[in-house]
C-alpha cells in the first residue's frame, strides 16, 4: 500500500480498448498528480487483477525448471494484450508462449528472482515485477518498446542494463537497495522517477532526464542534491525524510525554473526557525511546499524575514571578522611580548630571530591571512568590511577595547589611549579596566591618568602583566578606589605566593576590597592579612625616622604628580604642594602609606641619583674630616707642648724678679722711660 | 662643627660596633696603630657621616624646616636603634656590619607573623619579603640562602620561616667571609692547600691527604681539620665580619669531613654564632616578641569593617591551637640537628651566655 502513496503513480490500463500508445500516456498523464484519493482506485484494480489470475493455467514445462504457460483460447481473446501472473508463488518467470502481441505482463507478489523469458514479448509497453526477490536488472534489452517499469520492493543494489528501453516513461525503482544513481541518463523520455525507500546518500547523475517531471527520493539518507536545475521538466521533487540539515546542501534547487512542488519535511532542516522563509525565499517559482499551498502572504513575510536574516548574517560575518581581526592582533601581542620576555627558549633562538628579523612582514602576513580567512563568506561585504575595520581601533602593536563596562587594553602601546579624549559617557561607564600583555612598571605610569580619566573603574584585571613581587601592589593604592582585583596566573608569578592576597588585602585595605580574583573577600581574610603584615606598617610607621618618612613620602607624591610635572614643567610651588599632599597622604592611609612602589627605572634612576650625592659626601666629609683629624693633632701636640712652655715662662719670670731691688729699679726706669 | 661631630660621636661608633664580636675598644693597641682618619673609616664613622650628610642634601628643603640638628639627633638615634636601614637601599644596608644586623632584626620583626602563621613558603616569596623593605634587594643573596636550607636540590621547595631566616643570617651577614671560604673549600677539594703560609707539620700531613682524596671523593667534602686551619688563617687576616674563629672550631671539631652547605648548615644551626652575631633571638624564641604582639592585637582590633571583637578574640584563640601542628613539621629536621648540636654545645653555650 505505502509504496502506493510514495511513488504517486497508479494506472489504468483499459482492458476493453487496445491499449494504444496515445491511450496509456494520456492515462499516465492524467494519474500522475494522484493523491490519497487514488488509493482506493489501485485497490480496485488490484483485486481485478487478481481475479483475473484465478483462470490461468500454469502447466509446469518439458523442462523441469521453466513452467510453461497457457491460456485458454478465450481468455486469450478476451485479455489479448495483458497477462497477469499476480501472487503465483512463481520462483521463476514462466515460458510464455504464443503470447507476443501482449503489452502488459503482470507479475506482482511473486519470488521471481531473475528475469527470464519474456524477451520475445518485443510489444511489451507495462512490465509489473512489485514485490519479488529481484537482484539485478536483466534480461529487458529486447523490450524496446517498454514505456512502465516498476520494480519496486525487490533486491537490486544497481542501476543498469536499462540501455535499450529507450521510451521509459515510468520507472518505479522504491524499495530497493540502490545506493546510486546511475546509468539512466539516455531516458531522455522518462517522466517519472520513484527512488523513495532506497539506500542514495546524496543525489546527482541526473543529467540527461529532460522529460522527468516527478522524482521521488523520499526516505532515503540524502545529505546533499546535486544537478536537479539539469532538469528542464521536474515539476515534483519529493524529498520527504532525509538527512538534509543545510539549505547550501541543496541550493542548486534554486536553480530550476521548473520545479513547483516540493517536500522537505522529516528532514533536520524542516526543524530550522529560518527553514520555511528561506526555501521560499531562494524558490520563487514553488507552488506547494510539504503539500501546502504557499499564500502570497506568506512569500511577503519570507522575503522580509529574510532580508533581516541578510543583515543579521552581514553583521555577524562583520562581528566575526572583527573578532577574527582582534584575536590576530592578540597573538601578534603576545608573540612580540614573549619575545620581550625573553621566554623562548634557547633551542628555538634560532627561529625566533628570524622571527624577530621580520618583524615589519608579521603584521602584513597577519592582515593576508584575516582576509583570506573568509573569502566565501565575505564574499561581497568585503569592501564594507574593510571599511568598517579601518574604524576600529586596531593596529599591529596594540588593541584598545572597549566592551560595555569593560575597557581592554593589549599591549603596552595600547596605555597610550588613556591620552585619548574618551567621551564623559564612556569614561563614566567603564568599570573594568583590563591590562593585557603589558609590563606591570608601565601601567604603574599611567595609573594617575586612569584615576582621572575612568574615574569609576572599580574592577582591575591583570594577565601577562610581569607581577612578580609583593611591593608591586602597592602602586595600586594610589587609586581612588578598587573594589575588585583579578590576577591572572598567566605571566603573574606573584600569584603563585601564598601570602599575595593578603599583601594585597592588607596593602589596599582602604578600599575594602570586595573580591579578590573572583573570590568574596571574607573578614577572616582581612584578619589574617592584618595579622601577617600589620607588624611591617607599624614599624615602617612608627620607627621610620622623621626625615625619611617625609622622604618617602614625597617620593610617593613626586611620582604621581610626575606627569603632570612633565607637561606643565616644574614650579617652585609644587613641592610644597607635594608636602600638603603627603601630609594628607598619612592621615588617610594610617601607616600603610610608607609601603609604596617604585618602578624598576625610577628606583635605578633614584639609585643613579644617590650615587652621585654619596661621591660628593664622601669627598666632603673625607674632608671635613682629614681637617678635623688635623686640627685634633695640632690640639694635642699643643697639649704636650703647653705645660713645658708655661713652666718656662714661670721660670722667666721668676729669673726676673729675682733680685727685688734690681727688679724694681728697673720697673721705676721702665716708666719714668715712658713718660 | 666638624670637630664637634667628630667628637661627639665617637663614642656611639663604639657601640655600634657590638655586632661584631671582636670589637677593640677605643685605647686599644690596635686603635693606636691607626691614625685618626683609618680608625673612623674602619669603625664605619665615615659611612653614617656621609650617609647623614647625602640625606640632609636629599631632603634639605624639608630638613631645613625642621632643623639641621635635629635631623642629626634623629639620624644617629635611628642608626642606633637599627631602624635607619628600612626602606634604605641595598648598598647602604650592606655597608655595614652594624647595618645588616639591624636589617636582620627588621626583617624578623615585620615578618615574624608570617612564622608563626606556620606558613612555608618558597625562596622567591622570601624574596619578595625581603624586597619589602629593601627594593633593590638582589635575587642572588636569597638564592644562596635558599641553597643552605635547600641543599641544592629543588629550589622551588618550600621553608620554614626559621630555617631560611638562620641560614638568610648567615649568608647575608658573613657574604665575603663565605665567598672566601667557599674558594678555600673548592682548592682543598681539588687538591691544593690554598695556604701557602700554612705551618710546615701539615704540610706532611698535606703529602698524606692527597693519595687519600680519591676516597674522599666518595666520601664528600673535605677534611674538617685541614678546613680549619685555613679558616683560621682566613680570619686573622680578613678584613670583613668573620665568625669568631673559636665557634667556628667548635662546628669543626664534631666532625671528621664535610661538605661545604654542611659547614654553611652547622653555621646558621650553631645558636652561639647567632647569640655571638646578636640580631636575632635564639631559635627558641624565634616567634616571640611580646611588645610587637601586643601592637598586632591593638592593630587587630582596628580592622576596618570588624563588628565585634569576638570573631577577633575567637580568632586569635583558635590560632595558637592551630600553629602548633603546622610549624611542627617544618621543625621536625630542626630537632634531629639540634640533638647533634647538644652534644658538642654543652659547655660553650654558657660561656657564650656569660659574654653577651
Amino acid at each position: 500500500m505505502d509504496w502506493q502513496v510514495n511513488c504517486g503513480l497508479h494506472l489504468v490500463i483499459q482492458t476493453s480498448s487496445l491499449p494504444e500508445k496515445n491511450k496509456v500516456e494520456f492515462k499516465l498523464h492524467k494519474e500522475t498528480p494522484s493523491f490519497p484519493g487514488r488509493l482506493l482506485q489501485h485497490d480496485l484494480e488490484r483485486n481485478y487483477s487478481s481475479r483475473q489470475g484465478d483462470h490461468i493455467n500454469l502447466v509446469s514445462s518439458s523442462m523441469p525448471s521453466f513452467p510453461i504457460l497457457q491460456r485458454s483460447s478465450e481468455e486469450k481473446i478476451l485479455y489479448s494484450d495483458r497477462l497477469t501472473l499476480e501472487r503465483q508463488k512463481l520462483t521463476v518467470c514462466p515460458i510464455i508462449d504464443g503470447e507476443e502481441h501482449l503489452r502488459l505482463l503482470n507479475f506482482q507478489h511473486n519470488f521471481i528472482t531473475r528475469i527470464q523469458n519474456i524477451s520475445n514479448l518485443q510489444r511489451l509497453i507495462f512490465l509489473d515485477l512489485y514485490d519479488n526477490q529481484i537482484e539485478e536488472i536483466s534480461g529487458l534489452s529486447t523490450l524496446r518498446s517498454l514505456r512502465v517499469l516498476l520494480l519496486g520492493k525487490n533486491r537490486i543494489k544497481k542501476i543498469s542494463n536499462l540501455e535499450n528501453l529507450k521510451s521509459l516513461d515510468v520507472l518505479d525503482l522504491h524499495g530497493n537497495q540502490i545506493s546510486k544513481i546511475e546509468n539512466v541518463s539516455h531516458l531522455c523520455d522518462l517522466r517519472v522517477l520513484n527512488l523513495a525507500r532506497n539506500l542514495l546518500s546524496h543525489v546527482d547523475n541526473l543529467n540527461g532526464l529532460d522529460s522527468l517531471t516527478e522524482l521521488n527520493l523520499r526516505h532515503n539518507q540524502i545529505t546533499f542534491v546535486r544537478d536537479v536545475d539539469n532538469l528542464p521538466c521536474l515539476q515534483r521533487l519529493f524529498l520527504s525524510f532525509n538527512n538534509i540539515s543545510t539549505f547550501e546542501s541543496v541550493c542548486c534547487l534554486a536553480d530550476s525554473t521548473s520545479l513547483s512542488d516540493i517536500t522537505f519535511d522529516g528532514n533536520p532542516i524542516a526543524q530550522e526557525s529560518w527553514y520555511k522563509h528561506t526555501i521560499l525565499q531562494n524558490m520563487m517559482q514553488l507552488r506547494q511546499l510539504d503539500m501546502k499551498r504557499i499564500t502570497e502572504e506568506e512569500r511577503r513575510m519570507a522575503s522580509v524575514i529574510a532580508k533581516k536574516e541578510e543583515e543579521k548574517k552581514r553583521e555577524s560575518q562583520k562581528q566575526s571578522l572583527l573578532k577574527e581581526k582582534k584575536r590576530l592582533t592578540i597573538n601578534n601581542v603576545a608573540r612580540k611580548w614573549d619575545l620581550q620576555q625573553h621566554r623562548v627558549t634557547s633551542i628555538a633562538a634560532n627561529q625566533d630571530r628570524k622571527d624577530s628579523d621580520s618583524p615589519s612582514q608579521d603584521p602584513c602576513q597577519v592582515d593576508g591571512s584575516t582576509i583570506s580567512a573568509f573569502p566565501e563568506e565575505t564574499g561581497s561585504l568585503d569592501s564594507a568590511l574593510s571599511n568598517a575595520l579601518q574604524g576600529l581601533s586596531v593596529t599591529d602593536t596594540h588593541l584598545v577595547e572597549v566592551d560595555g563596562d569593560t575597557l581592554s587594553l593589549y599591549g603596552s602601546g595600547a596605555l597610550e589611549s588613556l591620552d585619548r579624549n574618551w567621551s564623559v559617557q564612556t569614561a563614566g561607564m567603564v568599570t573594568t579596566v583590563s591590562f593585557t600583555f603589558i609590563e606591570f612598571d608601565e601601567i604603574v605610569q599611567v595609573l594617575p591618568k586612569l584615576k582621572i580619566k575612568f574615574p569609576n573603574s572599580l574592577h582591575l584585571k591583570f594577565k601577562e602583566t610581569n607581577l612578580v613581587m609583593l611591593q608591586q601592589f602597592n602602586a595600586l593604592a594610589q587609586l581612588r578606589r578598587i573594589d575588585q582585583l583579578t590576577i591572572d596566573p598567566q605571566g603573574n608569578p606573584v600569584v603563585s605566593f601564598t601570602l599575595w592576597k593578603y599583601y594585597v588585602l592588607f596593602r589596599l585595605s582602604h578600599f575594602s576590597m570586595q573580591k579578590i580574583n573572583g573570590t568574596e573577600v571574607t573578614q577572616n581574610d582581612m584578619i589574617m592579612a592584618e595579622r601577617l603584615f600589620g607588624i611591617l606598617a607599624h614599624v615602617a610607621s612608627s620607627e621610620l625616622p622623621q626625615y625619611r618618612l617625609i622622604s618617602i613620602l614625597g617620593d610617593a607624591r613626586k611620582k604621581q604628580f610626575r606627569y603632570l610635572l612633565e607637561t606643565k614643567g616644574k614650579k617652585p610651588g609644587v613641592v610644597s604642594e607635594e608636602n600638603n599632599d603627603s601630609k594628607r597622604l598619612v592621615g588617610e592611609n594610617t601607616n600603610r602609606a610608607t609601603l609604596n612602589y617604585t618602578t624598576r627605572d625610577f628606583y635605578n634612576e633614584k639609585l643613579e641619583e644617590i650615587k652621585e650625592k654619596k661621591k660628593f659626601c664622601k669627598m666632603y666629609i673625607e674632608d671635613l674630616v682629614k681637617e678635623a683629624t688635623e686640627i685634633n693633632m695640632k690640639n694635642e701636640a699643643l697639649q704636650k707642648l703647653w705645660p713645658q712652655m708655661f713652666i718656662e715662662l714661670v721660670r722667666d719670670a721668676v729669673i726676673e724678679i729675682r733680685n727685688k731691688s734690681s727688679y724694681m729699679k728697673l720697673c721705676l726706669q721702665q716708666i719714668t722711660d715712658q713718660k | 662643627m666638624a670637630t664637634e661631630r667628630a667628637g661627639t660621636w665617637l663614642p656611639e661608633a663604639g657601640k655600634l660596633e657590638l655586632g661584631s664580636c671582636c670589637g677593640p675598644r677605643m685605647l686599644s693597641p690596635e686603635r693606636l696603630a691607626l691614625t685618626d682618619y683609618e680608625y673612623l673609616a674602619q669603625r664605619h664613622v665615615l659611612t653614617y657621616m656621609e650617609d647623614a650628610v647625602c640625606q640632609l642634601l636629599e631632603n634639605k628643603e624639608d630638613i631645613s624646616q625642621y632643623g639641621i640638628a635635629r635631623f642629626f639627633t634623629e639620624y644617629f638615634n635611628s642608626v642606633c636603634q637599627g631602624t635607619h636601614i628600612l626602606f634604605r637601599e641595598f648598598s647602604f644596608i650592606q655597608a655595614t656590619p652594624h647595618n645588616r644586623a639591624s636589617f636582620l632584626r627588621a626583617f624578623w620583626r615585620c615578618f615574624r607573623t608570617v612564622g608563626k602563621n606556620g606558613d612555608l613558603l618558597t625562596m622567591k616569596e622570601y624574596h619578595c619579603l625581603l624586597q619589602l623593605l629593601c627594593p633593590d634587594f638582589p635575587l642572588e643573596l636569597t638564592q644562596k640562602a635558599a641553597r643552605i636550607v635547600l641543599m641544592d636540590d629543588a629550589m622551588d621547595c618550600l621553608m620554614s620561616f626559621s630555617d631560611f631566616l638562620f641560614a638568610f643570617q648567615i649568608q647575608f651577614y658573613y657574604s665575603e667571609f663565605l665567598e672566601s671560604v667557599a674558594a678555600i673549600y673548592q682548592d682543598l677539594l681539588s687538591g691544593k692547600n690554598p695556604n701557602t703560609v700554612i705551618v710546615p707539620t701539615s704540610s706532611s700531613g698535606q703529602h698524606r691527604q692527597r693519595p687519600a682524596l680519591g676516597e674522599a671523593s666518595m666520601l664528600e667534602g673535605v677534611e674538617a681539620s685541614l678546613f680549619y686551619q685555613c679558616l683560621e688563617n682566613l680570619c686573622d687576616r680578613h678584613k670583613y665580619s668573620c665568625p669568631p674563629p673559636a665557634l667556628v672550631k667548635e662546628v669543626l671539631s664534631n666532625v671528621q669531613r664535610l661538605t661545604f652547605y654542611g659547614f654553611l648548615v652547622a653555621l646558621s644551626k650553631h645558636h652561639g654564632i647567632n647569640q655571638a652575631l646578636g640580631a636575632l633571638p635564639d631559635k627558641g624564641d624565634l616567634m616571640h616578641d611580646p611588645a610587637m604582639d601586643e601592637e598586632l592585637e591593638r592593630l587587630l582590633a582596628q580592622v576596618p569593617g570588624l563588628v565585634n571583637s569576638v570573631t577577633a578574640s575567637s580568632e586569635a584563640s583558635c590560632l595558637p591551637s592551630r600553629t602548633p601542628p603546622r610549624v611542627g613539621s617544618p621543625w621536625r629536621p630542626l630537632h634531629h640537628a639540634r640533638k647533634v648540636d647538644a652534644e658538642s654545645d654543652g659547655s660553650t653555650e654558657e660561656t657564650d651566655e656569660s659574654e653577651t
